[in-house]
C-alpha cells in the first residue's frame, strides 16, 4: 500500500476534481434545489393537516392520524420507489425531480403535522376559551392566539426532522435523479477514482452541517411559548 | 329603564355523561346590576357562567343575553360574544403578546378596527384598571393581579352589554386580591352589569346589589345581600353563610 | 382499476414471492439487531465523553463528531464507505461496509439522545452515589445511566425505529434486505407488486412500533 500521497491521490486528487467540478455543482444545484422545494411544501401540509386536525371532526382526524401513521412507518426509499413505479401506472410519469419532491414532501409533513399538533394540543384549554370569548373566529383565534405558540414550541422537533428529510434527497440517485451523489456516482466509475465521491460527501457536509449547528443552538436558545 | 333583564336564565340544565351538573337553574340580572353567585365547590357555578358565553354547551334550557338567543343555532355566537365579556379564574392572557396587544387582539380581528384607533381603545381600557404604564409588558412580566387587571381590560375593551367573571381572584395571592376588586368596584360604579362567580364573601356582602346561592346544581336561594348574608331563609343557605359570618365575627 | 389491481396488488404474485421477501426481511431484522446496540452503546460512550470529561477541548472534539455525522446522508456515507474502502487497499464485504457506515450514522443520534438524557440527571443524583463511597464508573453506571435510559426511552425507541427504516438504504449495495428482495423479484416477475407488497411488510413491523412510541411520548408530557 502507499503511504500518505497514494491516499491523497486516490481521495483527493486536484485534477479529477478540477476536471468534474462543474457536473458535481450541477448536480449540487439540484440537491440544493430539491432539499429547498421540500422543506416548504412538507412543512406548510404538516401545518395544513394539523391545523385541520385541530377542527376535531373525527373522520378527518382519523385519516390525518393514519396518513402520519404510515409515512413515519415506512422507509423513505420505500415511499420513493412506490410512488416512482405507481404514479405511471394511475396515468402520472413523472420526472424524478417530481417524484422526489412528493414522496419527501409526504414524509415531511407526517413529522412536521405531529410536532406541530403537539405544539398545539400543549397549549392549556383556557388561551382558546379566552380567543373566542372575545368573539374571535375559530379561524381567528387560530391564527393570532394558538398557532403562534404552537409553532414556537414545535421549532426544536420540527428543525431535526427537516434536516433528517432533507437529507434524503440522495435518495433521489436511486431513481437517477441527476442530483449531487447520483453526478457523484457517475464521475466516479468514469474516472475509476473515488475523488468525487468523496467531494460529493464533502460538499453535503457543508451544506448540512451549517443546518445542524444552526439546530444545536435553537434547542439550547429557544425560549418556550 | 328597561325592565327586562340583559341575561336571562331558565331551567338551565347541564348533564355530562350520566352525571347532572346543572339541575334547572333560573336566574336574571338587570341592567347595571352587580350579582354575585356564591356557594360550595362542586355546585355548578363555574359550569352555569360558562353556558352564559356557550363555552360549554348546555343540556336544555334558555339563556338570553342581550337579545340573542345563545342555545339558538342560528344566532351568531361572535356576535353574542362582543357583548357577554368573560374575565377568567386562570387569567389565560396570551403569553406571546404584550399587554395592550392582548386587549386590541379582538379589537382588531373581531371590531375590524384600524390598527391606530383599536390601539388608543386599548391603551383606554388600560388606564381604567391602572396598567397605562405597563402596556408594553408581556405577561409574563406582570404579576397575577395585574395580569388579570389586564384580563378585565380585555373583556371591557370590546364595549360588553355583561361581563361575566368565573371565581377572577380565586387564583390570587391574597394581597394582590384587593387592587383586582378595587377595579371591579369601579366598573360597578360607572354602570357595568356584571355577574360573578365568587368566593369572596366580604365583596358579595359589600358591593353586591343580588346575591345568588347555589348548591347541587340549582339556586337555592336568592335575594340582596344583606337579606342572604344578614338573613338566609333556607337550612343550606344558613349554614354555607354561617361560615362566613363566624369569621366575620371576629 | 383492473390494471393497478393487477400490476400492484396481484395476489399470485404476492404468494410467489413471498417467501423471498420473508429471507429479506431476516436480513432486515438481523441487520437492526447489529446496528442497534452498536450505535446505541457507541453513542452512550460519546454522551458519557461529552458529560463527564472536564476538557473543553475533548467536548468540543466529540461534539464535532457527532455534528458531522448528523450533516452527513447516511446513501452518501455508505456510498463512500463500500466503494472507496478498495481504494484503501483493504477488501470490505457488504456487510461490514453496511453495518460501519449505518453504526457511524446513527451513534451520532443516539449520542444527542443520550447526551439529553444525561444532562436531565440532577446533578445530585452523582453527588449522593459519590458519597456513599461509590467510584465514578459505578456511580455513573449504576445511579445516573439507569436514569438517563428511562427518561430518554420514547427517544430511544423513536431512534431505533428510525434504524430499521435505515436498512433500505443497504439495498443500494445490493445487500439482500427486504427493498432488495422486493426490486430483485420485480425485476424478475416484471410486475411491481412486490414492491407493494414489501411496504405492506414494512408497515406490519413497524406501525404498531410506532403507535407504541405515540403512546410512551403521551405518558411522558403527562
Amino acid at each position: 500500500m502507499d503511504g500518505n500521497s497514494g491516499f491523497f491521490y486516490t481521495f483527493f486528487n486536484l485534477e479529477i476534481a478540477a476536471q468534474y467540478a462543474p457536473a458535481l455543482g450541477a448536480g449540487a444545484l439540484i440537491t440544493l434545489g430539491t432539499g429547498a422545494a421540500v422543506v416548504v411544501t412538507g412543512t406548510l401540509l404538516g401545518l395544513l393537516l394539523a391545523i385541520l386536525r385541530a377542527l376535531d371532526v373525527r373522520p378527518l382526524t382519523m385519516a390525518i392520524v393514519a396518513f402520519a401513521d404510515i409515512l413515519r412507518s415506512l422507509p423513505p426509499l420505500v415511499i420513493l420507489i412506490v410512488l416512482y413505479f405507481g404514479l405511471p401506472e394511475i396515468g402520472l410519469p413523472l420526472s424524478a425531480f417530481l417524484v422526489t419532491w412528493i414522496s419527501l414532501s409526504l414524509a415531511l409533513a407526517a413529522y412536521a403535522e405531529e410536532s406541530i399538533w403537539a405544539g398545539i394540543s400543549s397549549l392549556p384549554a383556557g388561551q382558546m376559551e379566552a380567543a373566542r370569548s372575545t368573539g374571535l373566529a375559530w379561524w381567528s383565534a387560530m391564527r393570532w392566539v394558538i398557532l403562534p405558540q404552537a409553532v414556537r414550541r414545535a421549532v426544536p422537533t420540527l428543525t431535526n426532522r427537516i434536516i433528517s428529510i432533507t437529507k434524503n434527497t440522495a435518495l433521489g440517485s436511486v431513481v437517477s435523479l441527476n442530483e449531487l451523489l447520483n453526478a457523484a456516482q457517475g464521475a466516479s466509475s468514469m474516472s475509476g477514482n473515488p475523488t468525487p465521491l468523496m467531494m460529493a460527501a464533502m460538499s453535503y457536509v457543508i451544506i448540512f452541517l451549517p443546518l445542524v449547528v444552526f439546530s444545536r443552538w435553537l434547542e439550547k436558545n429557544w425560549v418556550r411559548g | 329603564m328597561e325592565a327586562n333583564p340583559i341575561l336571562s336564565i331558565s331551567e338551565l340544565r347541564k348533564q355530562y355523561g350520566q352525571t347532572e351538573v346543572l339541575c334547572g337553574v333560573n336566574l336574571s340580572v338587570k341592567r347595571g346590576e352587580l350579582v354575585c353567585v356564591i356557594g360550595p365547590s362542586g355546585s355548578g357555578k363555574s359550569t352555569m357562567l360558562r353556558c352564559c358565553n356557550l363555552l360549554e354547551m348546555p343540556t336544555s334550557g334558555t339563556i338570553l343575553a342581550n337579545g340573542h338567543d345563545v342555545m339558538d343555532p342560528k344566532t351568531d355566537i361572535n356576535r353574542m360574544r362582543q357583548d357577554v365579556g368573560m374575565v377568567f379564574q386562570q387569567f389565560n392572557l396570551y403569553p406571546h403578546l404584550t399587554a395592550v396587544e392582548n386587549v386590541s387582539l379582538a379589537l382588531c380581528k373581531v371590531q375590524k378596527r384600524k390598527p391606530a384607533e383599536a390601539r388608543q381603545l386599548a391603551m383606554a381600557s388600560l388606564e381604567r384598571v391602572g396598567l397605562g404604564h405597563k402596556a408594553e409588558a408581556m405577561p409574563s412580566q406582570l404579576s397575577g393581579g395585574q395580569q388579570q387587571r389586564v384580563g378585565i381590560a380585555r373583556a371591557i375593551a370590546l364595549q360588553p352589554q355583561i361581563i361575566l367573571f368565573d371565581e377572577p381572584t380565586s387564583a390570587l395571592d391574597p394581597e394582590l386580591v384587593d387592587d383586582v376588586l378595587a377595579v371591579m368596584r369601579e366598573l360597578r360604579e360607572s354602570g357595568m352589569t356584571m355577574l360573578v362567580v365568587t368566593h369572596e364573601m366580604a365583596f358579595a356582602h359589600a358591593v353586591a346589589d343580588h346575591v345568588v346561592f347555589m348548591d347541587g346544581g340549582v339556586v337555592i336561594e336568592h335575594g340582596t345581600a344583606k337579606q342572604i348574608f344578614e338573613n338566609p331563609q333556607q337550612t343550606r343557605t344558613k349554614s354555607f353563610v354561617s361560615r362566613y359570618s363566624s369569621r366575620l365575627a371576629h | 382499476m383492473e390494471n393497478l389491481i393487477h400490476n400492484f396488488f396481484n395476489v399470485q404474485v404476492y404468494a410467489d414471492v413471498f417467501p423471498h421477501l420473508l429471507r429479506g426481511l431476516w436480513t432486515t431484522v438481523w441487520l437492526s439487531a447489529i446496528v442497534i446496540p452498536l450505535g446505541a452503546l457507541a453513542g452512550l460512550g460519546l454522551a458519557v465523553t461529552i458529560t463527564q470529561v472536564q476538557s473543553r477541548a475533548v467536548r468540543w472534539a466529540v461534539i464535532g463528531y457527532i455534528d458531522f455525522f448528523r450533516a452527513f446522508p447516511p446513501l452518501v456515507l455508505l456510498i463512500l464507505v463500500y466503494f472507496g474502502w478498495p481504494f484503501l487497499g483493504v477488501e470490505l464485504d457488504k456487510l461490514t461496509a453496511v453495518v460501519i457506515a449505518f453504526v457511524l450514522n446513527n451513534a451520532s443520534y443516539y449520542a444527542e439522545v443520550f447526551r439529553a438524557g444525561l444532562e436531565g440527571v440532577a446533578k445530585g443524583q452523582m453527588e449522593a452515589a459519590r458519597s456513599t463511597g461509590l467510584v465514578r464508573w459505578q456511580a455513573l453506571l449504576y445511579i445516573v445511566i439507569p436514569q438517563a435510559v428511562r427518561n430518554v426511552l420514547p427517544d430511544l425507541v423513536g431512534n431505533s425505529i428510525e434504524v430499521v427504516k435505515l436498512t433500505t438504504i443497504a439495498s443500494v449495495v445490493a445487500l439482500p434486505e427486504l427493498l432488495r428482495a422486493a426490486r430483485d423479484a420485480q425485476a424478475l416477475v416484471y410486475n411491481p407488486s412486490p414492491i407493494v407488497l414489501a411496504a405492506i411488510m414494512y408497515l406490519v413491523l413497524l406501525w404498531p412500533l410506532t403507535r407504541w412510541l405515540g403512546r410512551l411520548e403521551h405518558k411522558r408530557i403527562r
